[in-house]
């Protein structure tokens, strides 16, 4: 039933000592992830006086960029609502070929990581088919490229990825300008670039659209599953990206490169404020759920809390943001034909 | 439009009994678990030996277990992460605190079902009284309960006591395996509950949340019931895990995850809610592990059983999906 | 009729607010034992919210309840219903997936052995029941998902009256029904058991058929309490709405009769229209008047590209389309775009400002190097705002925030802002108050007059008389009949809308109205 008829005499009466472009929830948010991070390094310093310094600082971004990268992936695929399970696979994917097929020097990289990248975004696109054609609900179609790749990827390298990193990306990951790494430099573009894509471009814009209303989209004319695939493909792609990067960190590749950035990557986009239903959220409050994340864990490991007690405490953050995000969750869970 | 019309529709559309049964997801996944275990039989004539059997039936049991579980939170519409988490958690509660003799065991299976039961009412609070979407709240719970499994055991290691390895991966009179028993002891439970109220209940909410609200189904308590007595089947899953496997891994249930979710689609359950039953989701795991042992017997290098695994996932959803349309919207338990 | 007329429900001073949203301001409404009562108001009203209150599913902010002289506050559906007060919900609260027996036996089954519960004594049960209600066609042990509509609105109506020992609500009980003799037969049965119903209809020659006395619901308050002998269809009418019926209309010029046809629908079938034929003009108003769920639904979303026809051609300025989707129809010919039947849901993304909402079909164009600025973007919005009557204002707002009233002007500019020369409008004005109305009607009358075409349904039918060049009325699926000009009248379409051949004039309605009794 709609009884808007008389609700909106009123507002209308009221309204006019409201402005518009307030401070939006979504601010709010980013700020106070940001806020709690800068609180989190110089709170670290009681912990431990190698912490909380400015090379710490530089150490959290390096660590970060990684998880920045595969979380804007991830949090486009959750602004349409729904979720991406085969980012780990797909990390390992772009690094094991770009070991392998690259390897150390800079032979054909020109030509192959962009190849790699592209068969990254070929798994993106499988994943969008399954989801969108095949309407399959996005965690299983994901899980089951994701298992589907481990398996080739296993089988691929026989257990034991082989190769190097190529020079360029050992030159992204390992060198610093004036005093800076190098990366930290890229990751400062990539958020720029990021955040332009998600909020101000007009594939942002239907993203968006798809998220908070895919009836109401398609009847803008937005073309709801090309802009879903399309989202799988950027997660997609990122994660091969990621794999590239990691490679270029850690000089190869193994077949477990990509496990440890499933569920941060998650975390991350919730943390960071965006809706698990999708339709909200923005890159910059995924930036700040990213470096939160990246600073409780080195602060963790420097207090020497085990792995455990690090998850544990990644799975709680992740149900207390779930927990203060609720209410708009509410608002959303009484629209009929979701589930 | 006319009177006559009236009285007249209705009639005719009541399918006949074979187009129903076939329209049952159990039968199906059934023929197909007979049709894939005679393939095996050709290629592997051990197949047939009560030693093999009881070797495959151990190894589908801690999945069938899960899946059984998983069954009721997908018929309520909803999804339900946290299995992995809690076979993890119960795995290294078995092989760090081994208890010998059948008191031992008795006792570890109820701590096992306890932790079921704990985690399973944290994702029923969270889902049913806060209206937490189930994927992400379930993503959380499965989180935490794999972290405090690192937390007990942080490396695969630890024994399993050895009555609970021995006896319960045995067979009784040397022909009926004893996991075989603990899994029919669940579908029994499960045919009990479809003549309750709340298994009723469970496809009332899962079909249509709002009708079944007005329909005096209390929704809330049906979502609770629900998670929680995956939780306890996920604990009774580890239970018959740590026996099979004999030792402790932190990551235990992280494999199974996929495969709980292909076996309850295999087995004919909506994975929109309202539609299936556990006893397909039972005999779906089942075909799961077997499929794996045809693919080695058929030649298959292990490294590939990943990739049809996923492709399985897929045509079952697609399968499921398309069996009630072709025979009508049959609803089978 | 006959009993003993006490109260058997009073309700005094309900309200209910949903956040901002006022469902219900005032509502008081008293059920004698015995008596059928209707219950009467537009879409918007309030009476799905009061129906929810008295089934105990939704708790009013304020007022009491008192049943057969106690106290009737009930917290659930279950407690209602031990309070001997039952409903039949509009929206059918019956589960497909499961047999009709459980859906009738719902939530508790009856117990075989052991206790448990036994799918024999269940189908028994149901089968006494179906018996006891003339339905004994219907197989217990049938799936309700595979009965027809009407057969499902049966069962709606048998579970809620088995349950009402006191007080019987029915939400639109006909709507999916073809004749009423059974509904009617077994209501005076119920009735002279002593049980009070509250009968709730738009059809107001059923309602007079079997009601003494109608409440009337406006805007959330309860406005009257008549006797229906002694109130005319125009007393009714202007209670519901707030103001007489009108016999003439504005006048407009008509557009020239030999103007080429935007839209030439042949023999169109899909859903639950019958091979509909009909021509929109350049220039031309043309609208559908039609009772709930005669298949002008299905006519809109085809058109829409929402929904693909089962038969039948769809010629746009034409060229034979076969519109695949929203988008595929905003490029047909001239376009079409199409201003949804539910604004919440299919309409407005509420946490993008209106702007945002205005230019979500166009954002692709007024991009500058692949970014939409919001300089921009308000400007393209401005451009449309005030051919709808949209403050500049609101236009950076959430749209979710804005009054039902502005939402639905922001997607009639979003549907300007196309450049689509046909209009497709479902109820463009549902829910909103009296001001937007008069926008929305300028704006639609403007765009006409400048050479677009408008196809447009409404619920109201001044609003089709005011507005339409020519008017089509759906019957069952099919094009009934067809006025225009000085024949749009009222009364006449009151007529057809039921059914019943456009007669002269008024006797036409009262004809129709003895054909539903």
């Amino acid at each position: 039933m709609s009884a808007q008829g008389n609700g909106a005499v009123r507002f209308d009466g009221a309204a006019d000592n409201r402005r518009s472009g307030g401070v939006s929830k979504e601010t709010i948010n980013a700020i106070v992830v940001f806020a709690l991070s800068i609180v989190l390094i110089l709170g670290s310093r009681f912990v431990s006086p190698a912490l909380g310094s400015w090379s710490q600082v530089l150490t959290v971004l390096t660590l970060a960029s990684f998880l920045i990268v595969v979380s804007f992936g991830q949090g486009l695929v959750v602004m349409i609502g729904g979720l991406d399970l085969s980012i780990p696979a797909v990390i390992t994917l772009g690094g094991v070929l770009t070991a392998g097929w690259v390897g150390a020097g800079n032979a054909g990289a020109w030509y192959l990581l962009p190849a790699i990248l592209a068969l990254c975004g070929l798994v993106g696109a499988f994943n969008g088919f399954g989801v969108t054609v095949l309407r399959i609900p996005p965690f299983i179609m994901t899980m089951a490229t994701s298992i589907i790749l481990a398996s080739a990827a296993l089988g691929y390298t026989s257990g034991t990825p082989r190769g190097a990193s190529p020079e360029a990306l050992t030159v992204l990951m390992k060198t610093s300008w004036l005093g800076v790494p190098a990366v930290v430099f890229f990751v400062v573009l990539f958020v720029l670039a990021g955040w332009a894509l998600q909020s101000r471009t007009v594939f942002g814009r239907r993203l968006y659209a798809v998220g908070a209303n895919p009836d109401a989209a398609r009847v803008a004319g937005v073309s709801v599953g090309a802009a879903s695939t399309l989202a799988y493909v950027a997660s997609a792609v990122c994660a091969g990206f990621v794999g590239m990067m990691l490679v270029g960190y850690a000089n190869g590749a193994t077949l477990r490169m990509g496990d440890s950035y499933m569920l941060p990557s998650i975390a991350a986009v919730v943390i960071g404020g965006s809706s698990i239903l999708g339709g909200s959220g923005s890159f910059v409050g995924t930036v700040g759920g990213a470096i939160l994340l990246t600073t409780l864990g080195t602060v963790i490991a420097a207090i020497g809390l085990e792995q455990g007690w690090r998850t544990v405490i990644e799975g709680g953050i992740i149900v207390a943001a779930l927990f203060f995000l609720r209410e708009e969750l509410f608002a959303r869970l009484r629209r009929p034909g979701r589930s | 439009m006319s009177a006559v019309g009236t009285v007249h529709e209705g009639a005719g559309s009541r399918r006949g009994g074979i187009g129903r049964a076939l329209t049952g997801g159990a039968a199906i996944v059934t023929l197909l678990y007979l049709v894939l275990y005679l393939l095996y039989a050709l290629w592997e004539p051990r197949a047939l030996s009560a030693y093999t059997f009881t070797s495959l039936v151990n190894n589908s049991a801690p999945l069938a277990i899960a899946a059984a579980g998983e069954t009721l939170v997908v018929l309520s519409r909803g999804f339900d992460l946290s299995v992995a988490g809690v076979i993890s958690l119960t795995n290294v509660f078995m092989a760090v605190w081994p208890l010998e003799g059948p008191g031992g065991a008795l006792l570890s299976l109820l701590g096992c079902c306890a932790i079921g039961a704990v985690v399973g009412a944290v994702n029923g609070w969270l889902v049913a009284v806060l209206r937490l979407q189930t994927i992400a709240a379930t993503l959380g719970t499965m989180i935490v309960c794999q972290g405090l499994a690192l937390v007990v055991l942080d490396a695969p290691g630890g024994t399993v006591a050895d009555w609970v390895s021995y006896e319960l991966t045995d067979s009784l009179f040397g022909i009926v395996p004893i996991a075989g028993l603990v899994v029919l002891a669940v579908a029994l439970v499960w045919l009990v509950l479809l003549r309750t109220n709340t298994g009723v209940g469970l496809y009332a909410v899962g079909a249509d949340e709002q009708a079944a609200m007005l329909s005096g189904v209390s929704v809330r308590r049906i979502r609770f019931v629900a998670f929680m007595g995956a939780g306890i089947l996920y604990g009774v899953a580890g239970f018959m895990l740590s026996a099979q496997t004999a030792t402790g891994n932190p990551n235990a249930g992280a494999p199974l995850l996929m495969l709980v979710f292909a076996a309850v689609a295999l087995g004919g359950t909506s994975l929109s809610g309202g539609r299936g039953g556990m006893i397909g989701s039972i005999v779906g795991a089942g075909t799961l592990m077997l499929l794996q042992k045809v693919l080695f017997s058929g030649g298959v290098s292990s490294f590939y059983t990943g990739i049809f695994q996923g492709f399985v996932l897929i045509a079952a959803i697609l399968f499921g999906r398309a069996v009630p349309r072709l025979f009508g919207n049959g609803a089978q338990r | 009729m006959v009993g003993e007329l006490a109260d058997a429900l009073v309700v005094e001073g309900i309200a209910k607010a949903y956040g901002a949203t006022v469902a219900l301001e005032r509502v008081d409404l008293s059920l004698r034992a015995g008596e059928v009562h209707a219950l009467l108001g537009e879409n918007g009203a309030g009476k799905s919210t009061l129906v929810k209150i008295l089934s105990g599913v939704v708790r009013p902010d304020a007022g009491r309840m008192t049943l057969a002289g106690a106290a009737f506050a009930p917290h659930a559906l279950l407690d209602s219903r031990a309070a001997g007060v039952a409903t039949a919900f509009q929206e059918l609260s019956l589960l497909p997936n499961l047999t009709v027996a459980e859906n009738l036996m719902m939530p508790r089954m009856p117990r075989g052995a052991l206790g448990l519960a036994s799918a024999r004594a269940t189908r028994a049960a149901a089968r006494d029941i179906l018996a006891r209600y003339g339905l004994s066609r219907i197989d217990a042990a049938e799936k309700v998902g595979a009965l027809a509509l009407a057969e499902r609105q049966r069962l709606e109506i048998v579970r809620a009256m088995e349950h009402a020992s006191k007080v019987l609500v029915l939400d639109e009980p006909t709507a999916a029904l073809a004749e009423v003799e059974w509904l009617f037969g077994l209501v005076r049965r119920v009735t002279a058991r002593g049980v009070a119903v509250l009968y709730i209809s738009h059809r107001l020659a059923e309602v007079r058929a079997l009601c003494a006395r109608a409440t009337v619901l406006r805007n959330g308050r309860s406005i009257a309490t008549v006797d229906l002998s002694g109130a005319s269809d125009a007393d009714i009418f202007e209670m519901m709405v707030g103001r007489r019926v009108r016999g003439e209309r504005a006048v407009r010029a008509r557009p020239a009769a030999d103007a080429p046809a935007v839209i030439a629908l042949d023999r169109l079938s899909g859903g639950s229209l019958r091979e509909v034929s009909l021509t929109l003009g350049k220039g031309e108003v043309l609208g559908i008047a039609a009772l709930e769920g005669q298949g002008q639904r299905d006519l809109f979303r085809i058109l829409a590209g929402l929904a693909r026809p089962s038969g039948g051609t769809i010629r746009i300025d034409g060229a034979a389309t076969s519109l695949r989707n929203p988008r595929a129809a905003l490029k047909a010919g001239g376009g079409l775009a199409y201003v949804p039947e539910e604004r919440k849901t299919e309409g407005i993304l509420s946490s993008l400002t209106a702007a945002g909402n205005i230019t979500l079909p166009v954002a692709g164009r007024i991009a500058r190097g692949g970014l939409i600025w919001k300089g921009l973007e308000q400007g393209a919005a401005r451009r449309v705002s005030g051919h709808v009557d949209l403050a500049e204002r609101y236009l950076g707002f959430p749209v979710g925030d804005l009054s039902g009233g502005n939402q639905q002007k922001a997607l009639l500019a979003r549907t300007l802002l196309t450049g689509a020369r046909t209009l497709l409008l479902f109820d463009p004005t549902r829910g909103v108050d009296v001001g937007t109305k008069q926008s929305i009607y300028a704006a639609i009358r403007r765009f006409a007059d400048d050479g677009g075409s408008v196809l447009f349904y409404s619920s109201e039918l001044p609003e089709v008389i005011d507005l339409a060049d020519r008017c089509l009325v759906l019957y069952g699926g099919r094009v009934f009949a067809e006025f225009a000009g000085d024949e749009l009248e009222e009364h006449r379409l009151v007529g057809a809308l039921v059914g019943h051949a456009a007669g002269p004039g008024k006797e036409g309605a009262d004809a129709a109205r003895g054909a539903a009794r």
